[in-house]
């Protein structure tokens, strides 16, 4: 889909949310560990009075040598969740993401500049975490 | 809790206003010839319901108030006219009734008496045409109080309640930066004497304000059930049955919008555990049971969701119906067919299923779901399973792996020190008063084994009837704290019942007590081959002459998982046994009719074929002699019932039936 989005960084790859999604970006904060949740997630953090999850994007990703500093808080389709991620980069506007990427969590890839952004799925990162087991 | 008192009476407060209200416009319509007929049905049926309600609770002077009222309008309404010269005194007959409900005393009398001479003269002089004209109204204006009902009752708005939930976590952050400054000014103001007491009201202030939010969402169950137990009595004579209903987990806490909706699904279902459950005394009497009829409504926490559950010890479905229920679907889908539930002769035979349809649906509406379990001549049980959005919950903080999490209190029994363990099986276990409990670390859950302290403080856990000591590194304290869900993502994770907000601003997770009495069940038999899973059940045979001591023992095993059937005496038990080509283990007591435990189990070791069947004695006899002859017949286990522990014996038996 094109359109403006909140280009962010994992590792060494970039990844981008349709900015109607973000509800906004926080510091990492104080990280919950959750016992007993799939390795994606982080834990829980308290953003404003709030209990949200936390994703550890380059778990879900498959991702090695992240720094996690930021959260970007997303929603979809009445689920919210904060993902992890290393850098905000910026909000562009962004051309359709037409390149063909095979993953569980992206819709494709916006190519731009010879550079390939994934585009997140956030229906599939934000799924809640037993419809996941079942499809795994 | 005298808090939920209080809750009714508001409540009662709040309805009577509505009614009075109307009452009022409706008698001035009656003044001014707008009204008729229907005016006067209105006031009967608001007259009425505040009579009933404030009977409910005992307020004697505003039914009575009340109850005159209606009787004043009844005789409107045979006569087919209310004289004029009465609308005067029902208005201030309703504007006392509203001062009476409020608490005011002896304000309800003298109207009582007004009205009731108003009755006495009206069969002598009924004359008047319904209404008159101006100088009446212009009487009763004058002469009327001026101040009607709807200045002292309560106003209520409408606030969407996602509203509410974010004043909720705006008032919790509110109090964590009160906490933060109060730090930082602690280092900075040195003769800081009235800053402290500033700072010390704005919490109490604080803690006032997360309440009220807190109340705007929430009501405890007990709001709606004290009118249960006499509606279920009066029922029951109504068609000739005992029944007798305990409530349990009134306090717990729902959301008012559940609440609400809930309130005529529960009677419903406790009407039909009267009406079809609930057997007459002689039916009864005639199987063994006592002739009143046992109802339970229980409610509790379990998970994220809040269960309540009505049970009684009636018939039960039929065994056809549960037949059909092992040819594919469950029992609930069975019974809330819509046409299963309305055919008559059926429901006769399921004992149960009468609107079953229309509960489903209203609970599914709530967003919860609905379970039923039900054994023929042993009972049902329906469990309405609703989404808890928002609670105040008092719990047990601890510390493990310098993280916090929570316990409810309802389900902490004690904390000890965990000084020797020792080892039951594979898991390590601790003796509290000469009883062995099984002991976690929470490693199942937390993941992390780090290392205990000396004498670690261990909660012991109790729900269900079973009891688990959990160790911790250290004890936070007793606190009330709003429990929040972890979030829709998360919402499919068990162990959990949610979190809670510390006023440090950390994340305690609160502890499903359920789900950790099962969880080293299931961590237990991960451990053993995979087999295991595919296999059925065990089968368990318990041998009891006392039915209480049978059906104790049967459902002890249920739970963990057993396939039970029972028999009265060591002859049966043989007869059962050569029926049970498949059974696993025999439970037997020893002193019984016909034949005796000890004769029981000559009899098995001499059977060839079941020589080797794992045998378990249970009973009173703690005598030497008595556990050496056990031993002698061959016995592979000893159980004392005084000293009778749940742990223990079904730790015994997953260890003789060997999976």
């Amino acid at each position: 889909m094109s359109g403006v989005h909140v280009r962010v960084r994992v590792a060494a790859e970039h990844y981008a949310l349709p900015v109607e999604q973000v509800l906004e970006v926080a510091d990492l904060g104080e990280i919950t560990p959750v016992p007993g949740s799939p390795p994606q997630i982080a834990g829980v953090r308290n953003l404003r009075g709030q209990v949200i999850p936390l994703i550890a994007l380059a778990s879900m990703l498959g991702l090695a040598g992240d720094e996690p500093s930021r959260i970007v808080v997303a929603e979809s389709a009445e689920l919210r969740a904060g993902l992890i991620v290393d850098e905000v980069l910026d909000v562009v506007e962004l051309p359709p993401a037409s390149e063909q990427v095979e993953s569980d969590y992206l819709l494709g890839a916006h190519l731009v500049d010879g550079e390939l952004i994934g585009a997140l799925d956030l229906g599939a990162v934000l799924l809640p975490i037993g419809s996941q087991r079942a499809s795994a | 809790m005298s808090a939920s008192d209080e809750e009714i009476h508001a409540l009662v407060r709040q309805e009577a206003g509505d009614c009075l209200q109307r009452m009022e416009s409706n008698l001035l319509a009656l003044e001014s010839g707008a009204g008729g007929s229907a005016e006067v049905d209105a006031i009967l049926r608001d007259a009425h319901s505040v009579k009933g309600s404030s009977a409910m609770i005992g307020w004697q002077e505003p039914a009575a108030l009340a109850n005159a009222i209606e009787e004043r309008m009844e005789r409107a309404r045979e006569s087919g006219a209310v004289p004029s010269e009465t609308i005067d005194p029902l208005l201030r007959a309703v504007d006392a009734l509203g001062r009476a409900v409020n608490g005011e005393e002896g304000v309800a009398a003298p109207l009582v008496e007004e009205l009731a001479g108003l009755a006495a003269e009206d069969g002598a002089s009924r004359s008047d045409a319904p209404t008159k004209g101006g100088s009446p109204t212009k009487d009763a204006q004058e002469t009327g109080s001026p101040s009607r009902p709807t200045a002292e009752r309560a106003p209520t708005i409408r606030v969407d309640a996602a509203k509410v939930d974010r004043m909720l976590d705006a008032v919790g952050e509110t109090a964590l930066y009160h906490r933060r400054l109060e730090h930082a000014l602690g280092e900075t103001v040195h003769d800081g004497r009235q800053v402290s007491e500033e700072l010390d009201a704005g919490e109490r202030l604080l803690g006032e304000l997360q309440e009220s939010v807190v109340q705007m969402r929430t009501l405890p169950l007990s709001t709606i059930t004290s009118p249960f137990p006499r509606a279920i009595r009066d029922l029951a004579s109504a068609e000739g049955k005992q029944a007798e209903l305990t409530i349990t987990g009134a306090d717990t806490q729902l959301d008012r919008t559940i609440l609400d909706g809930i309130s005529e699904t529960i009677v419903h279902l406790l009407r039909n555990s009267v009406a079809h459950g609930i057997e007459p005394p002689a039916e009864r009497e005639a199987t063994g049971k006592p002739p009143a009829g046992r109802v339970d409504l229980r409610a509790h926490q379990r998970g994220g969701m809040v269960a309540i559950e009505v049970a009684d010890d009636g018939r039960g479905v039929s065994a056809e119906v549960l037949a059909r229920v092992g040819e594919g679907g469950s029992l609930v889908d069975l019974l809330a067919e819509t046409g299963f539930s309305t055919a008559e002769e059926l429901t006769e035979v399921a004992g149960r299923g009468v609107g079953l349809d229309a509960v489903k649906r209203s609970v599914e509406s709530l967003g919860g779901g609905l379970e039923v379990q039900s054994e023929p001549g042993r009972g049902t049980e329906v469990t309405l399973l609703l989404p808890l959005t928002l609670a105040l919950m008092r719990v047990l903080l601890f510390e493990r792996g310098s993280q916090p999490f929570a316990l409810p209190m309802t389900s902490v029994g004690r904390v000890v020190a965990v000084t020797d363990t020792t080892s039951l099986g594979n898991r390590p276990s601790i003796e509290i008063e000469g009883r062995v409990v099984a002991l976690s670390h929470l490693g199942e859950l937390v993941g992390g084994a780090a290392k205990l302290p000396e004498r670690a403080p261990a909660i012991v856990v109790e729900s269900l009837g079973r009891r688990l000591a959990v160790a911790c590194d250290e004890l936070l304290g007793e606190e009330e704290v709003v429990i929040k869900s972890l979030g829709a993502v998360l919402s499919g994770l068990p162990g959990y019942l949610g979190a809670a907000i510390l006023g440090d601003g950390r994340i305690a997770l609160v502890l499903d007590p359920n789900h950790l009495l099962k969880a080293p069940a299931e961590a237990a038999a991960m451990d053993r081959p995979e087999e295991t899973s595919e296999q059925p059940a065990a089968q368990v045979l318990v041998v009891d002459d006392q039915f209480s001591a049978r059906e104790l023992q049967r459902s002890i095993l249920e739970v963990a998982g057993y396939r039970v059937e029972v028999a009265r005496d060591g002859r049966e038990a043989l007869r059962r046994i050569a029926e049970m080509p498949h059974l696993d283990l025999v439970l037997t007591d020893v002193q019984m009719p016909e034949m005796d435990g000890f004769e029981l189990l000559e009899a098995i070791r001499a059977d060839e074929e079941r020589a080797s069947l794992p045998v378990v004695i249970v009973t009173t006899l703690s005598d030497e002699a008595s556990r050496k002859r056990g031993a002698e017949v061959g016995a592979d286990a000893y159980v004392v019932k005084n000293e009778f522990d749940q742990e223990a014996l079904l730790e015994t038996i997953e260890r003789l039936v060997g999976r």
